[in-house]
């Protein structure tokens, strides 16, 4: 497919926006999540990496605001401007980590989900577009890999490993929603902004979540039935708005000083 | 009057660090492929992925174009034969 330089100024097809919107937004919470926990770490070279991870994620978010700032949107109001029903992450990331087991199954799953929709924009004819989901996927290749490298460790612990299990029984069906129906409609791969399925992104996150077993040495219970109860929003990838305690967390405390 | 920490959480500090002695590995980087690749660093890590994740992190103050990290166990010294290799931290 030929590149294209695009055309700022122009409006996106709305269910094109809303994926983009879901990306950064997710990317946003899960920026907050390694803000978070930086402490956490086990070393200095693991708050290195973590504080890395944290900015790489807020980069990604930065961009695609940008890129939706260009299309119409006002910039300062995806950035500071939404309350908790306005903002599109994934339901996945609510909850804060309950350790570090958890932390390592949300935030590796947060990043595997992620870069699996980013992927089906990898030959999007805007090359604004692709280079942003290239971008994401170069980066986000060191942070599977990070939560691939803890795998091992924690699978080394009888105990931890009971609680890798644990968390990932109720964070993987909560990844799971963010693909939404497994047979649901899929506008912006009819539109041809992704050129990729969003069944089959869905197949191949499946997969590769599967892949954790053998790292980990042990299994992993995959509940593949997804419960989006009566207020799943396919627009924001999402049931409900985003908990308060968390929009706590990553509103803008002092917008007025922003520039 | 120091203040007292107290800490419920246990780290099982010799299990995440990788055994009862530090593993390290030592880091080498290339600018561009007209450059050779050279030693830039040490990290400490429990693996190789976990190896790889905070060499890139640590040493960041280039655009590598290639990166590697070799295990220092894995060198053999030439010139003190029998010794290990002697680790040194950019």
């Amino acid at each position: 497919m030929a590149y294209t330089p695009g055309n700022p100024g122009t409006k996106l097809d709305n269910n094109f926006e809303n994926d983009l919107l879901a990306l950064a937004d997710t990317k946003l919470v899960l920026g907050n999540w390694y803000a978070e926990c930086v402490m956490n770490g086990r070393s200095l070279p693991d708050f290195a990496a973590i504080l890395g991870m944290c900015t790489s994620n807020y980069g990604h978010t930065r961009a695609i605001y940008q890129y939706l700032a260009a299309h119409g949107h006002d910039y300062e109001h995806l950035e500071r401007g939404r309350g908790p029903e306005e903002i599109h992450s994934a339901n996945l990331l609510d909850k804060a980590p309950t350790g570090w087991e958890d932390f390592i199954v949300s935030t590796w799953l947060a990043e595997l989900s992620t870069w699996m929709l980013a992927s089906g924009f990898l030959n999007h004819e805007d090359r604004a577009v692709a280079g942003i989901a290239k971008k994401i996927g170069e980066e986000t290749y060191f942070h599977l890999k990070y939560a691939q490298g803890w795998f091992q460790i924690i699978g080394e612990g009888k105990k931890q490993t009971k609680l890798f299990q644990k968390a990932f029984e109720i964070r993987f069906p909560l990844a799971l929603r963010w693909f939404g129906p497994a047979r649901g409609k899929d506008p912006v791969h009819q539109a041809g902004d992704r050129n990729t399925p969003l069944r089959k992104l869905r197949d191949a996150f499946l997969k590769e979540a599967g892949s954790a077993e053998k790292l980990l040495g042990a299994e992993l219970t995959q509940e593949k039935s997804v419960d989006f109860g009566k207020d799943w929003r396919s627009n924001a990838r999402r049931s409900g708005a985003m908990p308060d305690s968390l929009f706590e967390v990553v509103r803008f405390k002092d917008s007025e000083i922003a520039h | 009057m120091a203040t007292k920490l107290k800490s419920r959480k246990k780290i099982d500090q010799k299990r995440e660090r990788g055994g009862t002695d530090p593993k390290y590995y030592e880091v080498f980087a290339r600018k561009d492929s007209h450059s050779e690749l050279s030693h830039v660093g040490s990290v400490e890590a429990p693996n190789d992925q976990l190896a790889q994740v905070r060499a890139w992190y640590i040493y960041d103050q280039h655009k590598w174009k290639e990166m590697c990290v070799v295990p220092l166990e894995a060198i053999i010294t030439v010139t003190e034969e029998g010794k290990s290799a002697k680790i040194k931290m950019a």
